[in-house]
């Protein structure tokens, strides 16, 4: 994992600030799903599911240049997409791992998640149904 | 050679070369092993930052290859099926069978034959890459051609790969393009290893740089001198050297590899300032350590030095002490303790040397030997102080008064001896014997009174008064007695009539030592005789010496040795002894109790105990004391008046008589002869040596006579002689007579016997014919 300055980390805080105040008003509120038969799942399981630190779930991304996907990675995991990019470049890199499959949009995320009892993903809260199951609402 | 070897290890023996020599080779050690280890270090931490760069080249690499031939796969991959399937939608089919890369850093996409992009996994940027090389390239090859980005921070840039594709019948036909983010190939920077510093790159075989990454930051497209990257073939597997990075400046352990099958080469660099950091520091805190040892070391062997410094110093004080203790020793051994002149022993040994040098330069050298006259009396009348203080005093005046070459020294007691060793004559000597006299004349103050002292010298001259230093001493000795029979305070020579004197006095000498023990003295008695009847009156006891060879000494010759020597007490002890026991064995015969007369010395009169001795010889003999008289001369009475009162006084308390010997010689005034309890004076035969003569010598005597007769004392002429001194006297009222025309001394025996004759009625007229007829 890339170590990131000090005072680069600040910085991005301030960013991080800016960017919730902005979110609040426009952006919906994330919750993660999973198939209904799953057990349930902890927030830093998710954060070090999306990482790549540990595996045994497959999660399942949203587009990278999604707004959805940057907010679930800011709510989830504090990190930033450049930062979740070079966390998955170098494990891509070493060869330990592949990034989370993407899928293009929500829907899509609830159909793969509905077919995988192993599947975690992410959606807004305002399309979750009855064929996942919420485990974590993010704020 | 060996000898100055020794010299030179003795030398670093010593403490101010020992401890700086020490010092120099602890600091020496102590620099030379810190320099060391740094120097090791230093070159441990370079190694292992050369293999680290190599061994982290080697993981690059497994990276790097593993990556280019996956892209070169999905290029083969999307090349097969496009020219395969030869139609749209090959990317999207690929993809839905997962058998694209991750969108993540790679994208996918196909160009035509004039190279407008026909499709892509995300869009590439640009519609045509017909003027990029890495396309045009395919027209004429068909190898996988590698584009870069421009020369500036990499940022999202992306680095094309592309193969080209190929129609049915082989034409050219586009192109497949993977381009994947510049920054993927160095998202494996570990800055725990490579530091901030230390640069992970991908270079063109070209010489372009795809990426490179620092830190942080990224680059691209910057050109380098490729040849000069890569090691020499058979240098390969070795650690790399240090080198300036020409593309930032800062130098670095570079390892580069060219990838096999590829136009690229990897980099690896460790920044030589970070991997040597922790070595550096390490060092400084070596060499601090070095340095506060160094001062440890100073500051101990400087305290060592001192300390043995000091040490050797007293040393050098104990031994200076030894020597000089050994030297104060060796000075008393040969040095008078009192004056510090030479002494005995040192005055034989400079004699030997000096008569021996004085026989090879065929010199004459003379001994003085001086003796000061009456000094006992000074020491015993004035107190040993006073004594000690006038020998310094003649010392020092003796010691001035000879020349730088002579020796004055101390044999003991008061006698002096100088050592003339360089005279052309020994006559010369006389000189300096003159001088010697002449300076000891001068008075001498002693405790606060003014003395006048004078010397007696003997003098023996080398070679004809004796060869040897044993004779020349003796010599002068005898020379020196002689000097005081001349009646002191003058010089004698040597001389062969001398020594014959000499001897006899010291024969003297020595044999009176033991007339006591011997039983040798015998006591005379002379009769005194009344005036009138002519009848014995008293008696006076006489000395005499019955020497086993010489015969009898009279008291003139041997009195003078007695009094010098100190031996007249213990004798005159014994006279008064014998008298005393002589006088009682008559009366207890039965003769009448008559008066005895003894004389005594100067000697004897101040003896300390002379009146405890008295009494106790009266005590033990039982003598009256009122029939012992002791005779004194009037020159001994009158000499210190106040000191004769005391003993006459002690003397008359005990109840004995006195009497003045040789009354009219001494010159005394009646007014003092007034002051002592006397009972007898006695005229001294020279005054009436001629009586019947001029009638000037009578009435001197006379007037004597009437003198003593005014103080009430008996008056007794001594020394008559001839019967008309006899006649003169009576006429004139003396009391008693005394000498040879009445009676010589006679042994105890024979005056006995007289005095039995007495008692028997003989008259005096009878017995003088009788004792004229006895003289000789």
């Amino acid at each position: 994992m890339p170590r990131v300055p000090r005072i680069k980390a600040s910085a991005l805080c301030a960013l991080v600030f800016a960017a919730l105040a902005a979110t609040e008003i426009r952006a919906e509120d994330i919750v993660v799903i999973v198939n209904p038969a799953a057990k349930a799942i902890s927030k830093d399981q998710i954060a070090d599911l999306y990482l790549g630190r540990s595996g045994g779930l497959t999660p399942i991304d949203q587009t990278a240049g999604s707004a959805i996907y940057a907010q679930f990675y800011k709510q989830a995991t504090g990190r930033d997409v450049a930062q979740v990019k070079a966390i998955w470049s170098r494990i891509l890199f070493t060869g330990r791992g592949l990034p989370p499959k993407q899928l293009p949009d929500s829907a899509a995320v609830k159909q793969a998640i509905a077919a995988n009892p192993n599947a975690v993903g992410y959606i807004e809260k305002s399309a979750v149904d009855a064929s996942v199951k919420v485990v974590l609402p993010l704020d | 050679m060996k000898e100055t070897l020794h010299r030179r290890v003795s030398r670093i023996a010593e403490p101010q070369i020992l401890f700086p020599l020490i010092a120099v080779i602890l600091l020496a050690a102590t620099w030379g092993a810190t320099l060391g280890l740094v120097r090791i270090k230093h070159a441990e931490a370079e190694h292992d930052a050369a293999t680290l760069s190599h061994e982290l080249l080697g993981t690059y690499e497994a990276q790097v290859v593993r990556v280019l031939h996956e892209i070169d796969q999905t290029l083969n991959l999307v090349k097969f099926w496009h020219e395969r399937a030869g139609m749209h939608g090959t990317l999207a089919e690929l993809k839905d069978r997962g058998l694209l890369p991750p969108d993540l850093v790679f994208s996918v996409g196909i160009a035509d034959r004039h190279g407008t992009i026909l499709e892509s996994t995300r869009p590439l940027g640009a519609v045509s890459v017909a003027d990029r090389g890495y396309f045009r390239d395919q027209r004429d090859g068909d190898s996988i051609r590698v584009g870069h980005l421009p020369q500036g921070p990499t940022g999202d840039g992306r680095v094309p790969f592309t193969r080209r594709l190929n129609a049915a019948n082989g034409d050219f036909d586009g192109a497949v393009i993977v381009a994947v983010d510049a920054a993927f190939f160095v998202s494996g920077y570990d800055a725990s290893k490579l530091g901030e510093h230390g640069v992970l790159g991908v270079v063109g075989t070209d010489g372009i740089f795809r990426v490179r990454r620092s830190g942080d930051s990224m680059f691209s497209g910057d050109a380098i001198n490729y040849s000069s990257l890569l090691p020499k073939p058979d240098e390969a597997d070795a650690d790399p050297p240090v080198s300036l990075s020409s593309w930032d400046g800062a130098r670095r352990w570079n390892s580069a590899r060219e990838i096999y099958g590829f136009p690229l080469a990897i980099l690896v660099g460790l920044a030589q300032d970070e991997q040597l950091a922790a070595v550096e520091k390490s060092s400084a805190v070596y060499l601090w350590r070095a340095a506060a040892g160094s001062l440890a070391i100073v500051l101990f062997t400087a305290l060592l030095g001192r300390m043995s410094w000091q040490l050797a110093q007293s040393r050098l004080r104990e031994s200076e002490s030894k020597l000089e203790h050994a030297q104060r020793v060796e000075y008393l051994a040969y040095h008078d303790g009192l004056t510090g002149l030479p002494n005995r022993s040192m005055f034989s040994k400079l004699l030997s040397q000096r008569i021996s040098e004085a026989r090879r330069y065929d010199r004459e050298l003379a001994v003085a030997f001086l003796d000061l006259d009456r000094f006992k009396q000074i020491n015993d009348t004035l107190g040993h102080e006073a004594g000690d203080q006038l020998l310094q005093e003649v010392a020092a005046r003796l010691q001035g008064c000879v020349r730088d070459s002579d020796t004055v020294a101390r044999l003991g007691g008061d006698e002096f001896v100088v050592l003339l060793p360089e005279l052309a004559d020994g006559k010369l000597a006389a000189t300096v014997a003159h001088k010697i006299l002449g300076v000891l004349a001068k008075p001498f103050t002693l405790i606060g009174h003014e003395f006048r002292v004078t010397a007696s010298i003997g003098i023996s001259v080398y070679p004809q008064d004796g060869q040897d230093e044993q004779t020349l001493t003796k010599n002068a000795d005898i020379a020196m007695y002689q000097a005081k029979a001349e009646g002191k305070n003058n010089f004698q020579f040597y001389s062969e009539k001398l020594n014959a004197n000499s001897l006899e006095r010291l024969t003297l000498e020595s044999s009176l030592r033991h007339a006591l023990e011997r039983d040798e003295f015998r006591l005379y008695y002379q009769a005194k005789r009344d005036i009138r009847t002519g009848c014995i009156a008293g008696m006076e006891a006489l000395l005499r010496w019955e020497h086993p060879d010489l015969g009898t000494v009279t008291p003139m010759q041997f009195i003078p040795i007695a009094e010098e020597t100190g031996l007249i007490v213990p004798i005159g002890k014994w006279v008064l002894k014998t008298a005393c026991l002589q006088s009682v064995a008559w009366q207890n015969e039965g003769l009448p109790p008559f008066g005895i007369a003894v004389n005594m010395t100067e000697r004897q009169f101040l003896d300390e105990s002379l009146l405890q001795d008295l009494a106790s010889i009266l005590k033990s003999t039982g003598m009256n004391p009122q029939l012992l008289e002791l005779e004194l001369t009037e020159s001994l009475l009158i000499r210190d008046v106040e000191k004769t009162l005391r003993i006459l006084t002690g003397l008359k308390s005990l109840g004995i008589r006195i009497a003045v010997d040789d009354f009219g010689t001494g010159y005394s005034s009646l007014a003092t002869l007034q002051r002592f309890p006397l009972d007898t004076v006695k005229i001294d035969r020279s005054f009436i040596g001629d009586l019947v003569g001029p009638s000037e010598d009578s009435g001197l005597a006379d007037a004597i006579i009437s003198m003593g007769k005014s103080l009430s004392l008996t008056v007794i002429v001594q020394g008559v002689e001839t019967k008309e001194q006899a006649e003169f006297l009576r006429a004139h009222a003396c009391d008693e007579l005394q000498g040879f025309y009445f009676n010589r001394p006679l042994p105890a025996n024979q005056f006995a016997q007289l005095m039995r004759a007495q008692t028997a009625n003989i008259t005096y007229v009878g017995t003088r014919a009788g004792l004229q007829n006895q003289q000789p």
